[in-house]
């Protein structure tokens, strides 16, 4: 087919599978194929197993006996293959008659790791092998019953290599992913998230009501506990036919489904505590004449080197460790689950329902506690204020798949999540936790309006947790599939889903309860209404034939259309009634209203041609319309391509006990990132002005708009290879990748002087990621009574900035965007310091000024540079992890370790920077014998023309023992004491050390933002420890 | 027995067929071409929260008064230019932890100060939309001409206001049909030949019943320009019509905006009402001057500085921006100019005598304590509301003060020692102008002088 001949294919995609589905109403000869599938070693039947006509749609899985059934399959030779997870698949040739029966039976041979593994793809289920990209797999199953996995967070961290993963730092903190680095500069880099098919919501930073910086995700609504494997496609060159916006790579989610046979119930428990183990610094104070508990008078080292005041004494003081003081305690965590699976033949069900609470370790101590109620003349203290950070969620789903007959069958799958959680005021808030526990002075008398603080800086729990922020979440994933293979040759499928969300954010401060700041003493109420549709509607259709005796050849076509709609209600009262708590309470209301629509139709048609099972080539185009590009720019074009070879199934490759199997593998592929609804548009906004003392209608600059914007592209090459060794014990994956995006989608200063809108979005840039990602999983052990499995990965991106096109470099004080770096890259005036006159003491003296002649002072010891220099990446470009697997004692015991290592990335210890630039309590203010480079930062910090921040930028490099569990498996006659077939106890712990010389309290301390997530460690609350215990019972 | 064939030619009949061949096939492309055609429709999106067009009477007024509105965000309605030239001179302390403001107080504006965009933005737009409005209002809503005068005479107030609160080299692009046209850099003394032919626009643009205050408006405006430019005759003569009484306000409500000098000194205690800062400065505080009423306990916003808010204004109270007070002022200067010293005092005491706790002045004899008291006068009629820095610039420029006779100086109160600045450099996003030199430290000041 020329180019042309393919645009024409892409642009009438749907005629083509019109002509395809006309065709299909054909059929040869045809006959009946039937067999069962068994363990090879013990004869047990594989329920589940999936046996395939190669080359052909025909396909099955074994049902509770092990036994499969395929009718309608051509008669002819064919090449049938059975494979099962943990299996080595098996092929046989099959010859069938003419309305005649053929019995093909398999034993499977365990495994570790096989080739044949079935993926998730944008186009339906496919065998690792065909595939020319690497694809990672997290079973979940396993992993929630034996590890500590809590959220979603927790089951993607440090589970797959060039996947980083920030954990929320709090409970019900949302987690920052990235695969494969950031490389939009404005748009989000966040990947796209799809369930059963459908696309879902997946917004990080999900509130419209902040406690400072931390935030929940939508992707913690999700339930680890109905998941039964996540496929992650790691870019576009894997991407392409999921479409505009799966450039920052794919989560593809299958929850679980059911097996033919009895009905089979899980149950477990789990409960568990969670700790603080954090360092907390000091605060610090200079005592000199004039000092006293109620004002802020001290001398600084400022002081002493200028010789302007003499410090009388040096106290320090740490609220966390103090237990009067102290603002944390143990929280902790409960979740109960129930599910059943099974079915028959032609009907399969899997339902479960849990319920979980966790109260994190923040509470309110009881010094503050007796204020409140003296003051409240209440009897005891509300629960949500005493424990102002919780989370309670309640998931049920049920999914149904039907047989409708030899030739259909449908998936309905259905979820249902209800959630409640209440966060803290923290992070960069005036009224926050942290703010005012680290912002104190370094002593514990400190009074502020007449009151003891117990060093608290400003204000006290008593009054910043009485301001209750809250969400409550009700959402609904739902989706159906219909497989319909009229003949042999074609499949037809067909999915259609709803992500509904309701999410309501409220906050709330009674009167007379919360901080004396502003009109806050008087109360206010905001409560937002949001709710989210995700609709999804997917159709394909898949030929497969033979072009020939070993070759085979796929044609699929297909087209997809996503709208996702946000519509928003917001109302806010202030100056409340006393006693009241709703909006319509408040003296001073407001209203807002807020949506954003965006829809997206494809088209795709995809050829794949097989060189006798070991030879995958594809070519895939998909094109886009999307609602948010501009009028002048219509469709856009995402090519594929790729390449798998299996080369260890050539006949001149050579046989060895050493190299079980070797593929390599290529792919090269687009896809892209769609621009803001309205970014394409000129637009005014409405508002009110007070025109002469009465409110008037106004219109107001909305956008300049940009007719010609288009999405952001991104391309990439991957290349890889993966082997299997010694009896397919070691399986080993490498994989290098260059993805290069262009027409990045930048947000254009426009100069204030223009008087305009503030940024316009303009097509103009290029980044570029490059990098490795290597992993081992191997087998060491692998006896009746031990084994030991390691999993280790490691991955490096490279990531920079090519271009900006002709727009200047954009510069902050802190991170800025110039070509040859990271995006969001650490640039800051660094400085030098010497203590010359070797008095301990870093001193500042400014130059004089003559006749507008600058002379240096001799004396001064510390010169800062006239600019900004390239400090490091915001985002760690490296990251290490190992997954130790150990059975012992007749494998009844399990023991997991995962330890992992980010390295290469830096951040801003921002707690430090404003204790040490505002709260004036740090030690390099105050101590004398503090270090000079912690006296140079703050310095240079405070005092230096320039104000630079330099001295707080610090390599983020750690390891970290993340995970920790020990599960007993109880012997099957104590199970059936309880009338179970299996009962295992797990205890797990989960962030329980952390090597690092990064001087905050931790290095994946921190909130970020929604697009290109840079952290600050801002005041955050680091994240906790979590211990916990659970029984799993089978029965 | 039936032969496997191999490749599309082996297709055949269905021996059952379900579906025929033909209607199957109908379907599916029927379903398609429908598909197809409903393509555009499947696309098309509606966001009720923007408005594309505005061709009617009605949007004109809107945008008129959305001119307001960006007027009250660059006044007292906004941290403007009010706030930052405050702290530069001695009218306020920044009570802050943020380094925005620090640095503003210390004299030490870098151009990557986060604050400076947003402040000149919206005095800018005031102009650029107030451009966008006398268009609007010419075509959809001509009448009354008073309001395409006041457009013209905020647009005279907010280029004046650039030129008294920033360096030189400040450009002034324009909008045209949604296409920015960029300026280059110019002088100060080019703001005020703007605000001068915009107040002139805004008399010629003038009718009905408003009509009387929007001359008043724009005559004092005209008359501070003038007076930046050193034409102190001029500038009397411009305002000699304004009566004493004449105020023109930026007005507030919880709808709109809050008064940002309360909001941002009363309330939120961000901002503090400054005591002779930095040994030059006046006693805004201790002085209890009537006209400059402070209160103030305990710590402000970042806890450490002495907390004194001024109760001038409450929540919602109206800021006056122009007033006959600045036009007696104006006719004051322009006496002292031309060595008419009684007229000189008799101007003041006019304005004086409108409030009742304060006495009458006598001529205090000599040119710097007629300059000193000028000046005095005029900030404590003023405060708050965007004349200091321009009147210390004054000072240096057209009275040969030394820059650190006039401004804090001296050890700054949060440590280190006051900067030299005197006035505000551009913002760094400045640089996006193609016409502005890509020079990080100075973007598109000329140079930083009075």
């Amino acid at each position: 087919m020329t180019i042309a001949g393919l645009r024409n294919f892409a642009r009438r995609p749907l005629l083509s599978l019109g002509l395809l589905l006309g065709l299909a109403g054909t059929a040869a000869a045809q006959g009946t194929l039937a067999g069962k599938v068994t363990d090879q070693a013990n004869g047990a039947a594989l329920v589940g197993a999936r046996v395939v006509v190669v080359g052909s749609s025909a396909m099955t899985t074994t049902n509770a006996e092990g036994r499969y059934r395929l009718v309608g399959v051509p008669a002819g030779t064919h090449q049938v293959r059975a494979s099962q997870i943990g299996y080595a698949s098996v092929a046989k040739r099959v010859t069938l008659a003419d309305q005649s029966s053929a019995t093909a039976d398999f034993g499977l041979v365990l495994t570790p790791y096989s080739l044949d593994e079935v993926v998730v793809t944008a186009t339906g289920d496919q065998a690792k092998r065909e595939i020319g990209n690497a694809v990672s797999t997290i079973e979940v199953a396993d992993l929630v019953n034996t590890t500590p996995v809590a959220n979603m967070n927790d089951l993607l961290v440090a589970k797959a290599p060039g996947v980083q993963v920030l954990p929320g730092n709090m409970t019900g903190a949302g987690a920052r992913v990235r695969i494969r680095g950031n490389s939009s500069l404005t748009l989000s880099n966040n990947p796209i998230y799809v369930v059963d098919g459908i696309r879902v919501v997946s917004d990080v930073n999900s509130s419209s009501i902040g406690i400072g910086g931390t935030s929940p995700s939508r992707v913690d609504d999700l339930n680890p506990e109905d998941i039964e494997s996540i496929d992650i496609v790691r870019g576009p060159s894997a991407s392409t036919l999921y479409g505009t916006d799966a450039a920052n790579g794919v989560i593809v989610i299958k929850t679980k489904k059911g097996k033919a046979g009895r009905p089979v119930w899980n149950a477990f428990m789990e409960g568990g505590f969670i700790k603080d183990l954090n360092t907390y610094p000091f605060s610090y104070r200079g005592w000199t004449t004039g000092s006293a508990a109620s004002n802020t008078t001290q001398c600084f080292l400022s002081g002493l080197v200028a010789r302007t005041c003499s410090q009388d004494s040096l106290t320090k003081f740490r609220i966390f460790t103090d237990p009067q003081a102290s603002p944390n305690a143990t929280g902790y965590r409960q979740q109960y689950g129930l599910q059943v699976s099974g079915g028959t033949d032609a009907i399969r069900y899997y339902v479960a329902g849990d319920w979980e609470d966790e109260v994190g370790q923040v509470k309110m101590p009881e010094v503050f506690q007796q204020r409140i109620l003296a003051t409240r003349n209440i009897g005891s203290v509300p629960y949500t204020q005493l424990r102002p950070n919780a989370l309670r969620k309640t998931n049920i789903r049920a999914n149904l798949s039907v047989n409708l007959g030899e030739k259909a069958d449908v998936q309905v799958n259905s979820g249902f999540v209800t959630s409640t959680q209440r966060l803290p005021q923290t992070d960069n808030n005036i009224t926050g936790l942290l703010g005012n526990a680290l912002g104190g002075p370094g002593f514990k008398g400190n009074i502020v309006g007449g009151v003891a603080n117990l060093g608290y800086r400003q204000f006290t729990p008593n009054e910043t947790f009485a301001n209750l922020t809250t969400q409550d979440i009700n959402r609904t994933i739902s989706s159906g599939t219909f497989n319909y293979r009229p003949t042999h040759w074609l499949a037809v499928r067909a999915v259609g889903g709803l992500d509904f969300v309701s999410r309501e954010d409220s906050e709330l401060c009674r009167r007379d309860e919360c901080v004396n700041f502003s009109t806050i003493k008087l109360g206010f109420r905001g409560n937002n209404r949001t709710t989210f549709f995700n609709y999804t509607g997917d159709l394909n259709a898949t030929a497969s034939y033979r072009l020939g005796a070993d070759v085979g050849a796929k044609t699929i076509v297909g087209g997809q259309y996503v709208k996702e709609k946000f519509a928003r209600n917001g109302a806010f009262g202030e100056d409340l009634t006393p006693g009241g708590t709703t909006v319509n309470s408040g003296a001073i209301l407001d209203a807002d209203e807020s949506t954003i629509v965006t829809a997206t139709l494809g088209y795709f048609a995809e050829q794949s041609i097989s060189y006798k099972d070991r030879l995958y080539l594809t070519a895939a185009v998909r094109s886009d319309k999307n609602s948010a590009f501009g009028k002048q720019f219509a469709r856009v074009y995402y090519p594929k391509a790729s390449v798998s070879y299996v080369l260890s199934d050539e006949a001149f490759f050579p046989k060895s006990d050493v190299l079980s199997s070797f593929r390599l593998r290529g792919a090269y592929g687009a896809s892209g990132r769609q621009p803001g609804p309205n970014d394409a548009i000129p637009f005014l906004l409405s508002g009110v002005s007070n025109v002469d003392g009465t409110d008037a209608p106004g219109l107001f600059i909305g956008a300049l708009g940009n007719a010609t914007l288009k999405p952001e592209r991104t391309a990439e090459v991957e290349l890889g290879f993966d082997a299997t060794l010694f009896q397919s014990k070691v399986n080993l994956e490498f994989t290098y990748y260059k993805k290069t995006s262009r027409d990045a989608l930048l947000s254009r200063t426009v100069p204030p002087d223009a008087g305009t809108a503030a940024t316009q979005l303009v097509n103009a840039g290029r980044t570029q990621n490059e990098g490795i990602e290597a992993s081992v999983n191997a087998r060491i052990l692998d006896s009746k009574n031990f084994g030991w499995e390691i999993t280790a990965s490691a991955s490096y991106n490279k990531g920079k900035i090519l271009t900006l096109g002709d727009l200047p470099p954009n510069r902050g004080t802190t991170v800025s965007d110039i070509p040859g770096y990271p995006i969001n890259a650490w640039f800051l005036r660094p400085y030098t310091y010497q203590d010359k006159n070797g008095d301990g003491l870093i001193g500042y003296w400014k130059p004089t000024v003559t006749g507008g002649i600058s002379t240096p002072d001799p004396r001064n010891e510390i010169f800062v540079g006239d600019t900004s220099v390239y400090v490091g990446p915001s985002l760690p470009p490296g990251e290490f992890t190992a997954y130790n697997t150990f059975d012992l004692f007749g494998r009844k015991i399990r023991i997991q370790a995962l330890v992992d290592a980010k390295v290469g990335g830096y951040q801003l210890f921002g707690t430090e920077r404003i204790r040490c630039q505002n709260r004036l309590n740090c030690r390099g203010d105050l101590d004398p014998n503090a270090p000079l480079a912690e006296q140079a930062a703050a310095v240079a910090l405070r005092q230096v023309p320039g104000f630079t921040q330099y001295g707080y930028v610090h390599n983020t490099n750690f390891v970290r023992l993340r995970e920790l569990s020990v599960t007993y498996t109880f012997p099957d006659r104590f199970a059936r004491a309880f009338a179970a077939n299996r009962l295992s106890l797990t205890a797990s712990g989960r962030n329980l050390a952390v090597l690092s010389k990064y001087p905050g309290m931790d290095p994946e301390g921190g909130y970020f933002g929604t697009n290109v997530g840079v952290v600050s460690d801002f005041q955050s609350v680091p994240p906790p420890s979590y211990f916990t215990f659970r029984l799993n019972v089978a029965f | 027995m039936t032969t496997f064939r191999e490749g599309p030619r082996m297709i055949a009949l269905p021996q059952r067929p379900r579906f025929t061949r033909r209607t199957l096939g109908t379907m599916t492309i029927g379903s398609m071409l429908a598909l197809s055609a409903c393509e555009s429709s499947l696309l098309e999106v509606h966001d009720p929260d923007i408005i594309l067009t505005a061709t009617s009477a009605a949007a004109a007024i809107s945008i008129k008064n959305g001119v307001l509105g960006y007027f009250s965000g660059a006044t007292a309605g906004g941290e403007s230019t009010f706030f930052f030239g405050g702290l530069l001179t001695d009218e306020w302390r920044s009570g802050d932890t943020f380094e925005q403001r620090n640095s503003a107080d210390a004299r030490l504006v870098a151009p990557t100060n986060s604050f400076l965009g947003g402040q000149l933005r919206a005095l800018m737009r005031v102009r650029v939309q107030g451009r966008a409005a006398i268009n609007a209002l010419r075509q959809f809503s001509p009448t009354p001409v008073s309001n395409i005068g006041l457009m013209f005479a905020l647009t005279a107030w907010a280029e004046n206001q650039i030129g008294e609160s920033y360096c030189n080299g400040i450009p002034f692009s324009d909008v045209n049909d949604g296409v920015i046209v960029y300026g280059a850099p110019v002088g100060v003394d080019s703001a005020f030949k703007r605000a001068i032919n915009s107040a002139d626009s805004a008399l010629l643009n003038n009718g009905g019943t408003d009509a009387p205050r929007i001359a008043n408006l724009a005559a004092v405006v005209k008359g501070r320009a003038l007076l930046n430019r050193a034409q102190y005759a001029a500038a009397a003569t411009a305002v000699t019509a304004v009566p004493t009484s004449f105020i023109y306000q930026d007005t507030h409500s919880d709808n709109a905006s809050n008064n940002q000098i309360w909001a941002l000194n009363t309330s939120a205690k961000r901002y503090v009402v400054a005591d002779n800062e930095g040994g030059n400065g006046l006693p805004f505080k201790s002085a209890n001057d009537p006209r400059l009423p402070t209160a103030g306990t305990g710590n402000a916003f970042d806890a450490n500085t002495p907390f004194v808010n001024t109760t001038l204004w409450a929540k919602n109270d109206p800021v006056t921006i122009v007033s006959g007070i600045e036009a007696r002022l104006i006719e004051a200067e322009a006496a002292l100019k031309a060595d008419n010293f009684p007229l000189f005092v008799s101007k003041l005491n006019d304005a004086r005598a409108t409030k009742a706790s304060l006495t009458p002045l006598t001529d205090p004899g000599t040119p710097t304590t007629r300059a000193d008291l000028l000046f005095r006068e005029r900030a404590f009629w003023m405060f708050g509301t965007g004349h200091r820095l321009g009147d210390l610039r004054r000072l240096i420029r057209q009275y040969g003060r030394a820059p650190e006779t006039v401004f804090p100086t001296g050890p700054w109160f949060k440590g280190g020692s006051y900067g030299g600045d005197v006035n505000l450099p551009a913002s760094f996003e400045e640089l996006n102008n193609p016409n502005v030199p890509q020079d990080q430290i100075k973007v598109s000041c000329i140079d930083r002088n009075a």
